[in-house]
């Protein structure tokens, strides 16, 4: 017997599998990690030096830190809280409810996703800047009062914007667990004689657990690393968090040691875990959350009767708020040649210049292509490889899952101002350094989360009957997967495609260290121009990215429309 | 007999400056074949002078905009690993200086070096200062009459503008940092006044940005009525309603620095870059549309007054001094 007939004899396929997938999402994931853990224990700049715990104590040891922590939770805890439950309001109003428009509303809680987050800390710090911000001009003469009143420069200004800007991720991890709900257990609930209401808040709600988890998690995580808003609201109101404190580390002085921001990293990469592990235990029951069975799935429509039309105010107040205002501040700033206040004299500064100067950027129109090729190919790959680990994580109980689990949110634990120099020093040893293959690997490697979440909540709720049905049918693992368990989740694989493209098509902290002569990417010529203040030619460069990452998102809801619907 | 001797030594040291020129000198024809230069740079919208350059020799020059606090762990990464691709770099002169002490620079004195002051060279031939990263008091001409705008450092301490300065992070802007005690040892007469002035300014509650780059616009929109920021953006933000206070002490800056790596990928397309960069040609597009303060002789950027004062170059801080003074300020910008 040769060595493979020998592998395939003694260790079963499923095995296999999980050990094949372990190896592929390590060496997307653990390669930068531990060469940025390797930079902490060393002496001197780079990754590899003699052994110090030097990086450490200097870290650990600033008496400021213990304030920059408490201001880390209140901001992560607070935004992440904010972005699960507006998440959680819209998608159930969009998806479960006869709600006007919305089809429309199942779109728009996207936009924010597509914003370069710079310019929308930007567009708010015009609206409510204490000084001389518009809204805060008006509340003064509604209140007569000379200043504020509200301060974008706040921990609460933070937390807003923050959780504005989480809240196409919780709602694209929601909203599909809720087209896949089965109706019956609600149906009972009814004919028990539950209100609506009850029955939402007994039944649906706690069934949605695995889901609401998952997006309040990654939510967590992504304030975590946030460093926009930290960066453009925080330092002006003197707020600093880990991102920024970190961003400080490596500020001071004109060779940064990234071995002690990593060392700081640490924090976050074992608070990241911990999430990974809790959530574990807190959806380790999953039976209790399977809601699509061989019986049929569709969910029903509630019916809110007169309270329909109060609620789309409130839902059309709220998209004003994250969707229009910014969009017409950015629209407004492009044809502008500074940030002029709304008004006559704005109307004679307008022109096109702005536009003119990025479409004859050669460089900008050549990151416009580059970026849809990384969007569209890794978010593909991502979801494909996605899919597997979800699958894995959700049918596999075991410590190889766990360890799978854990793997997939190493790179995306580490703040993102420090990850893109671990892909630095890990990918130069390699021949795709330099190229878009770099970026398309870190990307994965680090993105690998958008598509697994989402994925596993939609897997939890599949019932493990109905593969068992295909196998006593006589199909295998892999047929079984395509062509019953993967069409039963289909929104759940466009949610996650949605949300890696659009993340690709922003991302910046990785793109913004690997980047190079022809894989130049939007994000990174945006920076290019706001390094300078030009924040015209920004907002230009801004609304074509978000003309990218719309279209794809379209498209993939026209595909989403076909492949299920709602009665 | 002695002037002989003096002329006869005046032509031979003239000769071997040329001699030493002409052997520096980019082959045209060769950088041509070479068909490409990249650069990686911590300078901005130097866009024009990328056209110029492509426009005149028919080639590219690859630009790659790398930030201050990315530029050593890039190069010196891709450097150790043999990989650099960069075949000139660009940066402030402490970052170009560690560069050079780390063995990642070559030598090259390109025949314009000569237009540049004496001291802008060092004496080893690798690095060629060309520019200063000039700082000033940036302030909104409508919000402020020409008898407000300062005319000493001293009033930014002044309590009237309480709650309308702005300025990079002192705690971690290096830049910054850099400035501020350029103007202890250069304008102050003792550390005591410095730190008297430091206090003043931050009981005017600054509002704190990460760097240049966001300065001017909250103060050409009224946020702020005027900043310590740089004077190219009354060019690079034309029209907004920016002017500069030029102040009896002068303006100071961090040097700009321009280099060849060791053993380049396009060696000839390197050295013509350089020829290029510090040409009157793209000093002049520096100046006219960057805004740039560049040390070419007689080529001053179009901001009004700015040829009438001295701009002069800070001391270099060591990191371990930046980090001293970072939390020394830290203490007094709360």
């Amino acid at each position: 017997m040769n060595a493979r007939g020998w592998l395939r004899g003694a260790v079963p396929p499923r095995t296999l599998f999980v050990a094949a997938l372990i190896l592929v999402v390590a060496s997307l994931t653990v390669g930068p990690v531990v060469m940025l853990l390797l930079g902490s224990f060393s002496r001197g700049l780079g990754a590899l030096g003699t052994f110090t715990l030097a990086k450490y104590i200097a870290a650990y040891s600033d008496p400021s830190l213990p304030r920059v922590l408490l201001n880390t939770v209140l901001f992560t805890l607070g935004s992440a809280l904010f972005s699960t439950v507006l998440g959680t309001f819209l998608a159930y109003l969009s998806v479960r409810t006869n709600i006007p428009l919305k089809r429309a509303f199942s779109i728009l809680p996207l936009i924010p996703m597509m914003f370069p987050h710079v310019l929308f800390a930007a567009a708010w710090i015009i609206l409510l800047n204490p000084t001389n911000g518009i809204l805060n001009q008006w509340l003064r003469v509604l209140l007569g009062t000379s200043w504020g009143p509200l301060n974008i420069y706040s921990l609460g200004g933070m937390i807003f914007l923050e959780g504005l800007l989480d809240l196409p991720v919780t709602f694209m991890v929601i909203s599909p667990a809720l087209y896949s709900f089965d109706i019956s257990l609600e149906e009972a609930s009814r004919v028990s004689g539950a209100s609506n209401v009850r029955t939402l808040m007994k039944i649906t709600l706690p069934m949605l657990r695995p889901a609401i988890l998952a997006a309040f998690m990654l939510a967590v995580i992504r304030s975590l690393a946030a460093f926009a808003v930290p960066q453009m609201i925080g330092i002006p109101g003197r707020i600093q968090v880990l991102t920024t404190y970190v961003y400080r580390v490596i500020s001071v002085g004109w060779s940064p040691d990234y071995g002690r921001a990593a060392a700081l990293g640490v924090i976050v990469l074992v608070s990241a875990i911990s999430l990974i592990l809790l959530y574990r235990y807190l959806t380790s029951a999953s039976e209790r959350f399977v809601t699509v069975t061989g019986k049929g799935f569709r969910p029903t429509v509630v019916n809110l009767g007169r309270l329909r039309y109060l609620f789309f105010g409130i839902v059309a107040v709220l998209f004003c708020v994250l969707i229009v205002i910014p969009a017409l501040t950015l629209g407004y700033m492009s044809f502008l040649p500074y940030t002029v206040m709304p008004g006559s004299r704005a109307l004679t500064l307008f022109s096109l210049a702005n536009w003119n100067a990025v479409l004859q950027d050669r460089i900008a129109i050549r990151s416009i292509g580059n970026t849809a090729l990384l969007a569209v190919g890794g978010a593909t790959l991502g979801v494909l490889l996605s899919v597997f680990i979800a699958y894995v994580l959700v049918k596999t109980k075991g410590r190889a899952t766990s360890l799978l689990d854990s793997l997939v949110f190493l790179s995306f634990s580490f703040p993102g101002l420090i990850i893109g120099v671990g892909f630095m020093w890990f990918l130069i040893r390699t021949p795709i350094y330099a190229t878009l293959w770099a970026l398309l690997v870190a990307y994965i490697g680090t993105y690998l989360p958008y598509g697994v979440r989402p994925l596993t909540s939609a897997f939890i709720q599949v019932h493990h009957d109905l593969e068992d049905s295909s196998r006593v049918c006589g199909a295998g693992f892999l047929g079984t997967l395509r062509r019953v368990t993967v069409p039963l989740i289909a929104p759940g694989v466009l949610s996650a495609w949605v949300l890696m493209a659009a993340m690709f098509v922003r991302e910046l902290s990785v793109s913004a260290v690997l980047a190079r002569p022809g894989s130049e990417v939007l994000s990174v010529q945006i920076m290019r121009y706001a390094y300078d203040g030009l924040w015209g030619r920004v907002s230009a460069l801004g609304i074509l990215m978000i003309g990218l990452s719309a279209s794809l998102v379209i498209v993939a809801n026209i595909v989403k429309g076909r492949l299920s619907s709602v009665n | 007999m002695k002037l002989v001797r003096s002329r006869l030594f005046t032509a031979l040291v003239c000769l071997l400056v040329v001699a030493f020129a002409a052997w520096g000198q980019a082959d045209v024809n060769a950088a041509k074949a070479e068909g490409k230069v990249t650069f990686y740079a911590n300078i901005t919208a130097i866009e024009p002078v990328l056209a110029a350059f492509a426009s005149t020799y028919g080639f590219n020059a690859e630009y790659v905009r790398v930030a201050t606090d990315k530029f050593i762990p890039t190069v010196l990464t891709e450097f150790q690993a043999g990989k650099l691709l960069a075949d000139v770099v660009q940066g402030p002169l402490p970052i170009l200086q560690i560069l050079k002490d780390q063995g990642v620079l070559g030598s090259y004195v390109s025949p314009n070096a000569s237009l540049y002051p004496e001291w802008a060279l060092d004496e080893d031939g690798v690095i060629q200062l060309f520019g200063i990263e000039y700082v000033c008091i940036l302030y909104n001409t409508e919000l402020l009459a020409a008898h407000e705008v300062p005319t000493s450092y001293l009033d930014l301490a002044n309590p009237k503008w309480r709650d309308k300065l702005l300025m990079p992070d002192p705690t971690v802007h290096a830049t910054t940092i850099s400035w501020l005690v350029a103007l202890k040892e250069e304008v102050f007469e003792s550390e005591a006044d410095w730190v008297q002035w430091l206090r003043g300014i931050a009981a005017n509650r600054p509002l704190y940005v990460a760097s240049f780059g966001p300065t001017p616009d909250p103060i050409a929109r009224g946020e702020r009525v005027l900043g310590i920021s740089m004077p190219k953006y009354i060019i690079t933000k034309a029209p907004a309603p920016l002017g500069w206070a030029n102040v009896t002490e002068g303006l100071f800056g961090s040097p700009r620095a321009i280099a060849i790596v060791k053993n380049p990928r396009h060696p000839e397309a390197a050295k013509l870059f350089i020829d290029f960069w510090l040409s009157d040609v793209s000093m002049k597009l520096l100046a006219d549309k960057v805004g740039e303060y560049v040390l070419y002789e007689g080529i001053y950027p179009p901001v009004s007054g700015i040829d009438q004062t001295v701009v002069r170059p800070i001391r270099d801080l060591s990191d371990e001094e930046i980090q001293t003074w970072s939390q020394f300020f830290a203490g007094i910008f709360k």
